[in-house]
């Protein structure tokens, strides 16, 4: 199957640092993956570089074969790719129904049916009317995720899904996941907790001090020595 | 809202109507004044209250209308027509200007503002040509002060409605979203700068008007009567007072504060001043979200309020 995104010998440095090097990778549609590394490995930054927020100095990002490394964040957005943030982003002064309704594009009454529904996904429909600033930690997170949801995006970039998300919220979360890409959608996730990395994804790429180290099922990546190298040294 | 709010509205709009017919010359001038800072006030508020894009030059879209529309008058146009083009030349400098400064984030767009109106002050006094330059520019003498009463009034209440309208809806709300977090903004498909240029220029109509009725109004201008930094500041803490992205709030403190402006001036012509800034400093220690900002937050209000 084509891919749905690929990054070609992706390079952004920052000062005199390569925060990502020559890295490639493509994601096929109706898939999960996964992109794990070391701190400051550059995962972030790759992030960023495909979801317009900084642009690569040099290679190619392409969106099912359409050049966009030098779009912006709206444009990209709008071509089926939805993000969250490591830190949260939620808009705190909107009320958790408002954070949903400014994304749309749609009918006003259509949007807040839509809304509703993916605050029940999340059993947050009762604080539809809270200031996201209000809500908990797991909470925030939860409506940053489905806010991402609310366009229906083909391609879903999630960094550190599980991060500060107890284990009950979690496994929704996880499921949410799953079932979005039954529904066909692609997942890229970066994780550190490798229990959810492992139990969720179906390929893994290894960055380490921007370079891709690795790219491979969970559990071949596991068993790689330069991955276990690249975490707890030699 | 509450269903006495409307008819307590129309009632006080009904009396504001009718006061001219009763006041003195005085009486009339302190009621466009007012009336004036509201729509100053309420303006500032669409760009910096809902985008957080504070400008610090914004009296320059009042000074830009005020010569807009002594030209036009001068030119023989109605006045009131001349200050609708107040208006506009208010929204082309806006766009002209907000096209390259409204990328720019946090204190750079503030300290970008202050300098163009410093820019344009300049730029008027060296056309002498066609602004007379620091002689100033007179217009045919006109005794329309009730006219403009009612002008200024219409400006106020519209600016006010135009307020209620973006803050009740989705456009209002992703301009919040610029104020709230900008790059989630873009990140979840909001055209950040075109929203801003919307609302700086939105913004930027109302005091052009208005700039163009006070010229009307005083029957001259030169560069420093109409560009004075003090205005931008009035505005701004008034907006602050009342509470800033609301919509009743800037209304509130452009009262308040002019009622108290007055009052204290009449008696202390320099201790206003310092009066002022023990105002601002207090206001943002206390409460950096103005008298309403603490009320809907106090009290969960809805943002209608």
């Amino acid at each position: 199957m084509a891919p749905i995104l690929e990054v070609r010998s992706a390079i952004k440095r920052f000062g005199g640092v390569a925060a990502v090097n020559r890295v490639s990778l493509a994601l096929e549609p109706g898939r999960i993956y996964g992109l794990i590394g070391p701190n400051g490995s550059g995962k972030t930054t790759l992030f960023n570089c495909i979801t317009g927020v900084d642009h690569v100095d040099e290679g190619e990002i392409l969106l099912k074969g359409r050049r966009v490394d030098r779009l912006k964040p709206h444009q990209i957005f709008h071509l089926g790719v939805g993000r969250t943030f490591q830190v949260i982003r939620v808009f705190p002064e909107l009320t958790a129904l408002e954070n949903l309704l400014v994304v749309t594009t749609g009918g006003y009454p259509e949007a807040r049916r839509r809304a509703q529904e993916l605050l029940a996904l999340v059993k947050l429909e009762r604080l539809g009317d809270e200031f996201a600033g209000n809500l908990s930690y797991g909470q925030q997170k939860l409506v940053e995720f489905i806010r991402v949801l609310m366009t229906d995006p083909e391609l879903i970039l999630l960094d550190e899904p599980a991060a500060g998300v107890n284990r009950t919220l979690l496994n929704e979360l996880l499921n949410a996941v799953r079932r979005l890409r039954d529904q066909g959608k692609t997942i890229l996730l970066v994780e550190h907790d490798m229990k959810v990395v492992m139990g969720l994804c179906e390929t893994v790429f290894v960055l380490d001090h921007g370079e891709k180290l690795a790219e491979g099922a969970p559990g071949v990546i596991q068993a790689d020595e330069r991955v276990i190298e690249a975490y707890f040294g030699r | 809202m509450k269903r006495w709010f409307p008819v307590a509205l129309g009632m006080l709009a009904v009396g504001l109507a009718l006061y001219p017919l009763e006041a003195t010359g005085y009486g009339v001038r302190v009621g466009l004044q007012l009336f004036m800072w509201i729509a100053l006030a309420q303006s500032w508020n669409l760009i910096s209250g809902l985008t957080g894009y504070v400008s610090f030059g914004h009296v320059v879209f009042f000074g830009t209308g005020a010569y807009a529309s002594s030209l036009l008058v001068n030119a023989g146009l109605p006045w009131p027509v001349a200050c609708l083009g107040g208006g506009v030349a208010g929204a082309v400098l806006a766009l002209i200007i907000g096209w390259p400064c409204l990328r720019l984030k946090g204190p750079y767009f503030a300290i970008a503002m202050l300098g163009l109106n410093e820019v344009m002050r300049v730029i008027v006094s060296y056309a002498e040509g066609l602004t007379g330059g620091g002689n100033g520019l007179s217009l045919p003498t006109l005794d329309a002060s009730r006219s403009i009463y009612y002008a200024m009034g219409l400006v106020a209440a519209a600016v006010t409605a135009v307020t209620y309208a973006i803050v009740t809806s989705r456009f209002g709300l992703r301009l919040m979203t610029i104020r709230e977090d900008e790059v989630a903004a873009e990140a979840m498909g909001i055209d950040t700068l075109r929203y801003k240029i919307y609302a700086f220029m939105l913004s930027a109509i109302g005091p052009g008007i208005v700039g163009g009725l006070s010229a009307r109004d005083q029957g001259y201008i030169e560069p420093i009567s109409v560009f004075p930094l003090i205005m931008t500041i009035t505005m701004i803490v008034m907006a602050l007072f009342g509470g800033k992205g609301t919509i009743w709030g800037p209304v509130l403190g452009a009262v308040v504060l002019f009622v108290f402006q007055e009052a204290v001036w009449a008696r202390f012509v320099y201790l206003h001043q310092l009066l002022f800034g023990a105002i601002i400093v207090a206001v943002v220690l206390m409460m950096p979200r103005g008298i309403l900002g603490v009320l809907q937050q106090k009290y969960n209000l809805p943002r209608t309020i």
